[in-house]
């Protein structure tokens, strides 16, 4: 019983002390997790917001792009979009603010496959997007790459895919 | 509350919620539907569980519902943990069939498909789309709606969560 013990004990330090190590010294793929989280509440906004504020937050949000990053989105009912570097993305988060009332962004599932170089990843998405007023949401998938850039994970390409297909 | 020994009390309460957990985050996972895509079968809003044990002995089958996740799992633990969003579809196409639609009614290897669930007005024209050996055709039952706003294709076999009891 006493050796049972001690076993059960050495394996919790054990757990304890992976979990740890993880926490520490996360690996890309947590890192990129994270980063994608935190672009999503930047994409996000309520209503009433300060202009100050949302001008901040939309420089806060190109800052998890790289200077040269692509976008083509590609939604059923809003045809084809082509964004290229930071500027047109800051100009495209304040029209949506123009547009929308508030918007709730979210990643629900996601896929992350780190390159073999462990400076290039690939982040298959499922964007959830909910707008003032609309109790349904909108579904997408996507596809962000990521790639390691001055020590930072930045997005340099994201892209519509087309499920089922 | 407790039972006499605390001990064995205690013991039930962790095999209890072990078997909560597995039974109610792994085997089976409660949706709800939210949109039209297969009406009449299943209504928005309605809700329904699926089983992620109905394919462990035999593979999917034609005239199926299944959830299938956006986002195909790679091959690490992490692919049993049950997706948040699916997409609930019906199987009308096996590995290794052609896959049509003309004027409204599905080919399977140019056979035209006999659907009894398939009641709403239905005009679709789509080229035959000839399936892999993972890949399935699914499409909702709501047909009525046009083919490039109903979600509708090809899936891999790894992307079938399971099967819906209605």
């Amino acid at each position: 019983m006493k050796m049972l013990l001690r076993l059960l004990l050495l394996a919790a330090l054990i757990a304890a002390g992976v979990w740890l190590w993880t926490i520490i010294f996360p690996g890309p793929e947590k890192i990129i997790r994270k980063r994608l989280a935190q672009a999503a509440s930047e994409a996000s906004f309520k209503s009433g917001e300060n202009p100050l504020t949302s001008a901040a937050r939309a420089e806060t949000l190109a800052g998890f792009f790289s200077t040269n990053v692509e976008l083509n989105i590609n939604l059923p009912e809003h045809g084809p979009h082509n964004l290229t570097g930071r500027d047109e993305i800051i100009q495209a988060a304040a029209g949506a603010r123009s547009l929308a009332g508030s918007l709730k962004v979210e990643l629900p599932d996601m896929n992350i496959t780190v390159g073999p170089d462990k400076l290039s990843a690939v982040a298959d998405v499922v964007v959830q997007v909910q707008t003032a007023g609309n109790k349904d949401f909108y579904v997408q998938e996507m596809k962000f790459t990521f790639q390691k850039i001055g020590g930072d994970w930045l997005i340099t390409r994201v892209e519509t895919v087309r499920t089922l297909s | 509350m407790f039972g006499r020994n605390l001990k064995w009390t205690l013991l039930r309460l962790v095999i209890w919620s072990v078997l909560c957990v597995v039974v109610f985050k792994l085997l089976f996972i409660h949706i709800r539907v939210d949109g039209i895509s297969m009406l009449p079968t299943c209504a928005d809003k309605s809700t329904y569980w699926v089983s992620r044990l109905a394919y462990l002995w035999h593979e999917p089958q034609r005239g199926d519902i299944v959830a299938i996740r956006f986002v195909t799992p790679d091959n690490s633990i992490s692919r049993l943990e049950p997706p948040h969003i699916v997409l609930l579809k019906r199987i009308i196409g096996l590995p290794g069939e052609t896959i049509s639609f003309v004027n409204g009614r599905a080919l399977i290897n140019g056979v035209i498909l006999d659907e009894p669930y398939e009641t709403l007005d239905c005009n679709w024209n789509c080229a035959p789309v000839t399936l892999g050996p993972d890949q399935y055709y699914v499409v909702g039952d709501n047909r009525s709606m046009p083919p490039e706003d109903h979600t509708h294709g090809k899936c891999e076999r790894n992307q079938i969560v399971g099967k819906a009891r209605l």
